[in-house]
């Protein structure tokens, strides 16, 4: 594939920028929004903020004998509009994908349409100027916009993950233009999620997930823990998110919700437990839709009545009318981000059943001017 | 358009495949089987059995 940088452009007046931009848009090299005309000279500013060689691998997709290098990074956090000091943020996402081993194995080119969904800890939050607070989900913050953005143009331009091409998404997701926020550390009553999983709260780090979707929960009602996490938990249990026999997801909780929790001397695990054990559906709401029981091989959901159906877990272990919808308490992860003004808080639904850690990675300090 | 392109990338431009009509997931046993009866004599084509 042809990379999308350009040669060195003079772009004296605006007829040659908007001249630029129709260029890379002809060219296939967008995600349908204008993008960044990247010149060797401006990919040379990103590629000078990390110690790594250009044609080292980040990821590869065996299937499409195709790879992500460092220097096809740099080119699309370019395209995506990222100043060059983000770029080590994006390195460490694209570490984190490769690490949590989904898109590897062609989870971007499904009907499913997942989108890469990036967490961001620790001190380059500040540095780059993310958004942890207000609006964390929304637009308005070049950081985050451009830093999720940069994924998604090295899916399309670095493995040629076109709509309508290799790219067989059903729906997609509006995630699939970006979806990056960093978490609201300073207004969280718990220790950062890269904490949580063993770097230090000075580490800067990137957590990035497949995802599906993101679903909104409105709980200004309630003071009782156990009511607001049996709200997040019913949320997660929807019959809906079921194609295989479990789900996974990772919660997002308002510095309000996450208070409240704090307050009654809840920890990220304890909510995470009560969470596993609440996201239940029963038996008949399973079969009302006709998920009630799971095919012999691919164990995905299906009718009771299917000639290929076989009894799902809950079944064979002998509580068929309470099916647990989580594999483990570890498939719940738990954030904080948002605004300290309402009990508003949001469920990331996270692809695959996991429960193993999450793929943290450490962001590299920039090299030494030399 | 997906297969198409899938066979571009991997170097089989040329590549001849038999597509069956959605949805397959939810079919029972019978209409599976309908499914392949539909597809057999394209598939025969394709590998090149001569009647």
């Amino acid at each position: 594939m042809e990379a999308p940088v350009s040669d060195d452009l003079v772009l004296a007046d605006p007829g040659e920028i908007r001249r630029a931009m129709e260029y890379y848009a002809d060219r296939g090299w967008t995600d349908g929004l204008p993008v960044v005309p990247v010149t060797q000279s401006y990919l040379a500013e990103f590629l000078a903020t990390t110690s790594r060689d250009p044609d080292e691998v980040l990821l590869a997709m065996p299937q499409l004998n195709r790879r992500c290098t460092v220097r096809l990074a740099a080119i699309n956090a370019g395209l995506a509009g990222c100043r060059p000091e983000y770029f080590p943020v994006v390195l460490a996402a694209w570490e984190s994908l490769a690490a949590e081993g989904y898109v590897t194995r062609g989870i971007w080119q499904s009907t499913t349409g997942t989108a890469p969904f990036l967490l961001v800890n620790g001190p380059v939050r500040q540095r780059i100027g993310m958004n942890a607070s207000g609006n964390v989900f929304g637009s308005g913050f070049r950081a985050n916009a451009t830093i999720g953005r940069a994924i998604r143009l090295g899916a399309i331009n670095a493995f040629g993950l076109r709509p309508h091409l290799l790219d067989q998404a059903t729906q997609g997701t509006p995630a699939k233009y970006t979806a990056c926020i960093a978490e609201n550390e300073e207004e969280s009553p718990w220790p950062g999620l890269h904490v949580q999983f063993g770097l230090e709260p000075s580490d800067s780090a990137v957590t990035a997930m497949v995802i599906r979707s993101s679903l909104h929960i409105e709980a200004r009602h309630t003071t009782v823990p156990e009511q607001l996490a049996r709200d997040i938990a019913g949320t997660i249990a929807r019959t809906g998110a079921l194609i295989h026999e479990t789900i996974s997801a990772m919660v997002v909780l308002s510095p309000e919700h996450a208070r409240l929790f704090a307050q009654a001397g809840w920890s990220k695990d304890d909510l995470s437990q009560f969470i596993y054990s609440s996201a239940v559906l029963r038996r008949a709401e399973l079969a009302a839709v006709g998920k009630d029981a799971i095919a012999r091989k691919t164990r995905w959901r299906l009718p009771a009545g299917h000639p290929d159906a076989v009894p799902d877990t809950a079944t064979a272990e002998g509580h068929p009318d309470e099916v647990q919808v989580l594999t483990s308490p570890g498939a719940v992860l738990v954030a904080v981000a948002g605004a300290s003004n309402a009990g508003v808080s949001a469920v990331v639904e996270t692809f695959g059943p996991r429960g193993g850690p999450p793929a943290v990675v450490k962001v590299d300090e920039p090299p030494a001017p030399a | 358009m997906s297969a198409r392109a899938m066979a571009r990338t991997c170097g089989f431009p040329g590549y001849e495949f038999a597509t069956v009509p959605h949805p397959i997931a939810s079919l029972d046993a019978m209409q599976i089987g309908e499914r392949a009866r539909d597809v057999l004599p394209e598939v025969v084509r394709i590998l090149g059995v001569e009647s």
